[in-house]
């Protein structure tokens, strides 16, 4: 009259290993959920209930304990529902419980009986490695990018309990080869111009600098920021694991091969809430934006536009490569390292070209303000897109192809690699000497730079990473040239009001 | 009290001292100021508004308001003429009662005279020629360019220049005057008194016109930027003026107030014109509707001045090194509008890495400025 099956749950990004303990015994009939169970768990009560029924098996008037081992942490969400019916069936005797041996159970089930694909099956898989998971069909390809092979599928409650009772054989998974249903990354050919502002996009992705865009509306800064993932090169094998469990954690649909293999962008709107971009939630510490975008790009269209504490909050993972979120009850590290792109306004108008902008110097300066210094400083790049001129707009045929260049990114991040094993944007500053060696030239205009104040102690610093990825993307292997540091400080527009203000 | 008034008017304080000590009564103003000091010299004026000596018109009759004369007894305590004197020995500051020798002449026939103004700096500049750049502190980017270039040319050429040290326009004139490094010297006159700094962030400006210019206030040290203040400190501005050069004025602006005591005083207004529609000109835009005289730069007004002023000493003072080879068309390019380094990459066909060599070259030179990735080109040091 007692059954254990093997299940799991997700806890932050992360799988947790569940034993569902059912035990069905004579008494006031009764279906209790014990061992901290949420409300969509405490729910499952109806819809097993519902689904055995449904499924033409026996419901009889009994007592039904359900215990969720180890009862001490809190367990979420509707993907325990086939767990609690499989352990039901065999603890009432319908299914030989010795059938149980091996296998995991995963999946959400319908009122009629069919089971349905949940949120987090990457993690809860991968947290159960010693067993053949069972999974809703809908689930297959995430499954099977964690587990591999072994992995067995079912569309309703009726074909496992038939394939444990040998009734019938577990439905085959669907075999045809998955081709690749996302749409091809935006091109950077429909870019027309624009030279400066791509040159900033091909130095962000070849050195992971974190890169701003400043430029009026209609100057295409949403179009360019969109055209950064078609750059960087396939997510290496454990990002993309990451990624996917990540993904899969959070509900978000995955690529129909099962492994997010691509860059991943996410342009979460300016009024999203802290919780949604850092992640959080009370018991199950949802993944949020900066994690979903792990190993790919963040995008954040008008950046002034955000709260202030909301950006503030960007800075401690911005720094680590990863959010530590601590609630009461729990506390959870998820992996977010992202390369940081944003774009603003120079002012409230929009502005442009000197002259052109129409704002008194007041709400300018308030303009400005709300994007905090050291939020401001955490972007080596910073570039300034005007609107294309007629010429660019009428010259035939569009720029270079992201082919062409996402080569050129890949061959400088692999000169990067073969260096000190990173990208540029991470080289320390002590390191700086021996891995960027400066000509004498360019030695000579950042102490001129610096000395007249141009840049800062800080800056010094990121203009040289920066200079460094450019000289890998010219081929220069050793020396970083006078031309490279000045394309470096080139792409690091001053947002001027206030400094210049003070300064003056 | 009579005890006080003994101590003070005992201990060989100047006269001085005692108009410092009156201006910063509370109910106190420069009708009732003016007033005392014509009637009877300092330390009498002292004796009466402690009600030890009789009065006649205006002040008798302030004086029969019980509430004032408390006040007065009140502040007479708080504002012992020898600590306000300290106090204004300590700031060095000049203390100049109308009548005083050094008290600028062209106040003396105004129809509203200060009746004491304090004053930090140069006195000897308001003999120099003066002219006035006001304007809306909410200036657009073109307004303080203006006013910056403006203040600029007229300090070249040695005119000073008479501001109210406010945000916006007047701030960025005396920028200019500053950046100049000529014979014109920054006048500013403010409302609050010499002590208190505002705006706040005017801090560094306020300081250099002190020490390289003239700082005037009709309030005594202590005295905060009240609303009031501000527009009877426009008309010292006007009347110090040779000629009132608004910038940008919205449609009710600070600057109109000086414009309009300008014209009462026959001081010449002179305005420059902005967009049609842009809120920071209609001011502007409206006075030279009435028929103020255009102003496009400080050529116009020195011209208003009868100054001759020839090409010929500005273009052989320019001491920039020549721009060479590409850097030349790159430079030619800019004279037209400013653009990015793609623009100017884009109009000469040549590529970034050049464009970028070319206006580095230019920049250093002095021949082109930077600001928020836009080049432009800048006029000679001197002009």
């Amino acid at each position: 009259m007692l059954a254990a099956v093997r299940s799991a749950t997700v806890f932050g990004v992360e799988g947790r290993p569940v034993t569902v303990e059912v035990h069905v015994s004579t008494g006031l009939p009764a279906f209790q959920i014990v061992g901290l169970p949420d409300e969509a768990c405490r729910e499952s009560r109806d819809r097993v209930r519902a689904a055995v029924l449904s499924s033409e098996l026996v419901w009889p008037s009994c007592r039904v304990t359900v215990n969720l081992a180890p009862s001490s942490q809190r367990k979420g969400g509707s993907g325990l529902d086939l767990a609690i019916a499989i352990g039901f069936l065999a603890a009432h005797g319908q299914v030989p419980v010795s059938q149980l041996e091996g296998l995991g159970f995963i999946g959400e089930l319908g009122l009629d009986g069919s089971m349905r694909q949940v949120a987090g099956v990457a993690p809860m898989v991968a947290a159960m490695a010693e067993v053949r998971p069972v999974v809703p069909l809908a689930n297959f390809r995430e499954a099977q990018g964690v587990a591999g092979e072994g992995v067995r599928v079912a569309r309703t409650l009726r074909e496992v309990v038939d394939a444990l009772n040998a009734e019938a054989p577990w439905p085959q998974p669907p075999d045809e080869a998955f081709e690749d249903d996302e749409p091809p990354p935006a091109d950077l050919a429909d870019v027309r111009g624009q030279a400066m502002a791509r040159m900033g996009l091909e130095v962000a992705a070849a050195g992971a600098h974190h890169l701003l865009l400043v430029g009026p509306p209609g100057s295409g800064k949403t179009m360019l920021a969109q055209r950064i993932p078609g750059l960087l090169p396939a997510l290496q094998p454990d990002i993309s694991l990451q990624a996917t469990m990540i993904h899969s954690a959070a509900g978000v649909r995955l690529p129909a091969g099962g492994l997010v293999r691509r860059a991943p962008f996410r342009a979460p709107h300016h009024s999203s809430s802290m919780v949604s971009l850092v992640g959080g939630g009370s018991i199950s510490l949802r993944p949020g934006e900066i994690s979903l975008a792990h190993g790919g790009v963040l995008f954040l269209d008008e950046l002034g536009e955000f709260a202030p504490s909301v950006l503030d909050g960007l800075r401690q993972p911005l720094e680590e490569g990863v959010i530590r979120l601590a609630r009461a009850r729990a506390s959870a590290a998820l992996p977010a390292r992202f390369l940081l792109v944003a774009a603003t306004n120079p002012c409230p108008c929009g502005g442009g070209a000197p002259g052109a902008c129409e704002c008194d110097e007041t709400a300018r300066l308030r303009y400005l303000r709300r994007l905090s210094g050291p939020l401001l400083d955490r972007f080596d790049l910073r570039v300034g897109v005007s609107r294309p001129g007629v010429d660019d707009l009428l010259a035939s045929g569009g720029g270079e192809p992201t082919v062409v260049v996402a080569a050129r990114v890949a061959a400088a991040r692999l000169r990067a690699l073969d260096r000190i094993g990173m990208v540029n944007a991470n080289i320390p500053p002590a390191q700086l000497d021996a891995l960027a060696p400066l000509h004498p030239e360019a030695r000579l205009r950042l102490r001129q730079e610096l000395e007249s104040e141009k840049l800062t102690g800080r800056g010094y610093h990121r203009i040289r990473r920066v200079a460094r990825t450019i000289a890998d993307l010219h081929g220069a292997d050793d020396l970083v040239l006078d031309e490279h540091v000045l394309m470096a400080l080139n792409m690091r527009v001053r947002l001027s009001v206030s400094s210049r203000e003070r300064a003056a | 009290m009579s005890r006080l008034g003994d101590a003070v008017s005992g201990g060989g304080t100047p006269p001085e001292a005692f108009v410092a000590s009156l201006a910063g009564f509370r109910h106190m103003n420069l009708h009732r100021l003016g007033a005392l000091l014509r009637h009877h010299s300092p330390a009498e004026a002292w004796q009466v508004v402690l009600g030890e000596c009789p009065s006649t018109g205006l002040i008798s009759r302030v004086l029969a308001q019980d509430d004032v004369r408390a006040m007065w007894r009140r502040c007479a305590g708080e504002r012992p003429p020898a600590e306000v004197w300290q106090r204004c020995c300590d700031l060095g500051l000049e203390v100049l009662p109308y009548g005083h020798e050094r008290y600028p002449a062209g106040l003396l026939d105004d129809p509203l005279p200060p009746p004491v103004l304090f004053a930090r700096g140069n006195l000897g500049l308001l003999a120099g020629r003066r002219v006035a750049i006001v304007g809306t502190r909410n200036a657009t980017a073109a307004g303080r360019e203006a006013a910056r270039s403006i203040g600029h040319g007229l300090a070249v050429a040695g005119v000073h220049v008479l501001s109210g040290l406010a945000r916006g326009v007047d701030g960025h004139a005396h920028r200019g005057v500053l950046a100049a490094e000529g014979e014109g010297r920054p006048i500013g006159i403010v409302a609050s008194g010499l002590d208190v700094v505002y705006p706040r962030e005017h801090r560094d400006l306020w300081e250099a016109t002190g020490n390289c210019g003239l700082l005037l206030s009709e309030a005594p040290p202590g005295v905060e930027p009240e609303a009031y203040r501000f527009p009877l400190r426009n008309r010292i501005v006007a009347a110090l003026a040779e000629v009132v050069v608004v910038v940008e004025s919205r449609e009710r602006g600070g600057s109109l107030i000086t414009a309009a005591q300008a014209v009462e005083r026959d001081v010449p207004v002179m305005a420059v014109p902005g967009p049609v529609g842009t809120r920071a000109a209609v001011g502007t835009n409206r006075l030279l509707c009435d028929g103020a005289t255009p102003v496009l730069s400080a050529d116009d007004v020195l011209t208003a001045l009868s100054f001759q002023h020839g090409r010929s000493a500005v273009i052989a003072a320019d001491l920039r090194a020549r721009p060479r080879g590409n850097d030349i068309g790159v430079y030619r390019v800019l004279r037209n509008d400013p653009r990015t380094i793609d623009g100017v990459a884009l109009a000469l066909g040549i590529s970034l890495v050049d464009a970028a060599m070319s206006l580095a070259r230019l920049e250093s030179a002095g021949w082109v400025a930077q600001a928020d990735g836009w080049f432009e080109c800048v006029g000679s040091p001197l002009r």
